[in-house]
């Protein structure tokens, strides 16, 4: 245990060493998370305006759900295949298979939590902007944000296991990017990304509950904004748990018929 | 025409390359529907919410999606696949071979890799912007309004062309700055909507920085008939001014380049 612990600072303090390289890169990248939801954003809000609301939704809310939205898709997002992919294509994934730890478990997990520390960093000046050009009136409360935490540490779980899932992919076709590019835009519209789920059709909605994608955004976002009642809460604690674990499942899975596959080809 | 038989030769190479790989040419063609799709979707659920988006109805959005399309084809056909030649050019100094070659520097670090099946994606374009302008009612658009319609998504495509010029040329001054183009890719998916609709801040950057706007929103005002003869004149103009200037930087960003070695 003590040496596990060990061996994730190690991962940390060089990971975060790397990042900290890197962070003129890192305003260029926090562009491309803005655009698209200030993008949403900015439409709702004409919305809104004039017909005074949406489905109960004023101008107000929605200025409140996409300020919220950013920090917590930031904390819950994963970068995993950015990370690996290219390495498993060209097979120097080899060096850190040599190592005895899981590469993804260890170091890739070290590199998405510092990718995303020191971008939470930068990104709080642009949200205090961003608040000031907007003007929302959160609805936060200690509970609330004491909740949140939790919520989002399953949240980016659930997200980590999905996209390095995906990634794994990579051992068998190279066109692992068109599979993450598609899971990415439809897991876009499931998970509260596109537009809070509450304006989506019923039907959308009701896919929206049973997939894992809406656990890592929007139940944190609504939490945050202490709109949930207690059961639904509880409701989404408990979903959270049993896909992480499922995820966890299939995640060790595909690694182990990877690795044999990878070993395969090396040979 | 000496140009356009370089550039006849160029687009030869690059369909050969893309033949070589025709099962990527497949899936990403399969790819570009399943974007529709999702775009489709998006707007499907937007305006089941309303009728309108500050004043732009259902039909006057697709038919923005389809000018849109146009313009972001172009860069992806284009643009980006020569910002990330041009890019390694500098880092590992291979863009010398680009100026040793008896054509003009900035025509072969423009087009020299054309990224063909995106073709596929002009053509979508152009059938969003007819089916949008049939779902608006719009009256069919005159002969004047069909021509400062084309000669402005030229003209836009122009400005937005030269804007990557000059960000592409700053890396003659700074090295280091290969993430040149990022933010204009970030900032690209803002034309999928009209400019009225963002906050002064946002338009004014996608007006006047990285000029969006004017290669989607404008073409398609003056498609509907919105613009004055003057308002098309000026945009027209912005065009020329916008080039030549662009011109003269990659000129003087050239004197600069010392190859990577040296």
């Amino acid at each position: 245990m003590q040496a596990m612990l060990t061996i994730y600072k190690r991962f940390w303090q060089v990971n975060w060493a790397e990042q900290w390289q890197y962070r003129a890169n890192m305003i260029m990248y926090l562009a491309y998370w803005l655009v698209a939801p200030i993008v949403y954003l900015a439409v709702w809000t004409t919305i809104a305006n004039t017909q005074g609301s949406v489905h109960g939704f004023t101008a107000n809310d929605f200025a409140a759900y996409y300020l919220t939205l950013l920090p917590v898709d930031i904390a819950t997002t994963s970068i995993t295949i950015h990370i690996l992919a290219n390495k498993i294509q060209e097979g120097t994934i080899s060096n850190e298979l040599m190592q005895p730890v899981h590469p993804i478990l260890t170091n890739t997990l070290m590199y998405n939590l510092a990718f995303k520390a020191l971008q939470l960093a930068v990104f709080i000046v642009v949200w205090i902007v961003l608040v000031f050009l907007f003007k929302p009136v959160f609805t936060f409360t200690p509970l609330s944000l004491a909740l949140v935490v939790p919520a989002i540490a399953l949240g980016f779980t659930i997200r980590f296991l999905i996209d390095s899932s995906i990634t794994l992919v990579a051992f068998w076709t190279t066109r692992v990017w068109a599979i993450e590019q598609f899971v990415n835009a439809f897991g876009s519209l499931l998970s509260g990304q596109f537009v809070p789920l509450a304006l989506m059709p019923l039907a959308v909605q009701s896919v929206a509950h049973v997939l894992p994608f809406s656990l890592g955004v929007s139940f944190p976002v609504l939490l945050a904004l202490n709109q949930l009642p207690p059961e639904q809460i509880a409701l989404n604690f408990g979903l959270q748990i049993a896909w992480a674990i499922a995820l966890g499942a299939v995640f060790m899975f595909i690694w182990r018929r990877a690795l044999k596959q990878f070993s395969a080809v090396g040979a | 025409m000496h140009i356009l038989k370089v550039l006849g030769a160029l687009f030869k190479i690059n369909v050969q390359q893309e033949l070589a790989y025709r099962v990527d040419t497949l899936v990403n063609i399969l790819m570009s529907m399943s974007w529709l799709a999702y775009e489709l979707i998006g707007l499907a659920i937007i305006f089941g919410a309303t009728n309108n988006i500050g004043g732009w109805r259902y039909g006057d959005i697709l038919a923005l999606l389809g000018v849109f399309r146009l313009i972001n084809t172009f860069m992806m056909m284009i643009v980006w696949p020569n910002t990330e030649k041009f890019n390694r050019g500098i880092r590992e100094g291979t863009l010398d071979y680009t100026f040793l070659q008896p054509v003009n520097s900035q025509f072969m670090v423009s087009f020299s890799r054309i990224v063909i099946w995106n073709a596929w994606n002009m053509l979508i374009g152009v059938v969003l912007i007819v089916i949008g302008l049939f779902f608006s009612n719009a009256a069919v658009p005159g002969i004047g309004s069909i021509a400062s319609f084309l000669l402005l998504t030229f003209s836009g495509g122009v400005i937005v062309y030269s804007v990557w010029v000059v960000l592409i040329s700053l890396t003659f001054w700074f090295t280091k700055f290969d993430n040149n183009v990022t933010l204009m890719q970030a900032l690209m998916d803002t034309g999928r909507f009209p400019a009225t609709v963002y906050p002064a801040w946002l338009r004014i950057i996608v007006t006047f920085i990285v000029p969006i706007a004017v290669a989607t929103t404008v073409p398609l005002q003056a498609l509907r008939g919105e613009l004055t003869w003057w308002q098309v004149a000026v945009a027209l103009l912005a065009g020329v001014v916008v080039f030549s200037l662009s011109r003269l930087v990659w000129v003087a960003g050239t004197r600069r380049y010392s190859g990577a070695s040296s």
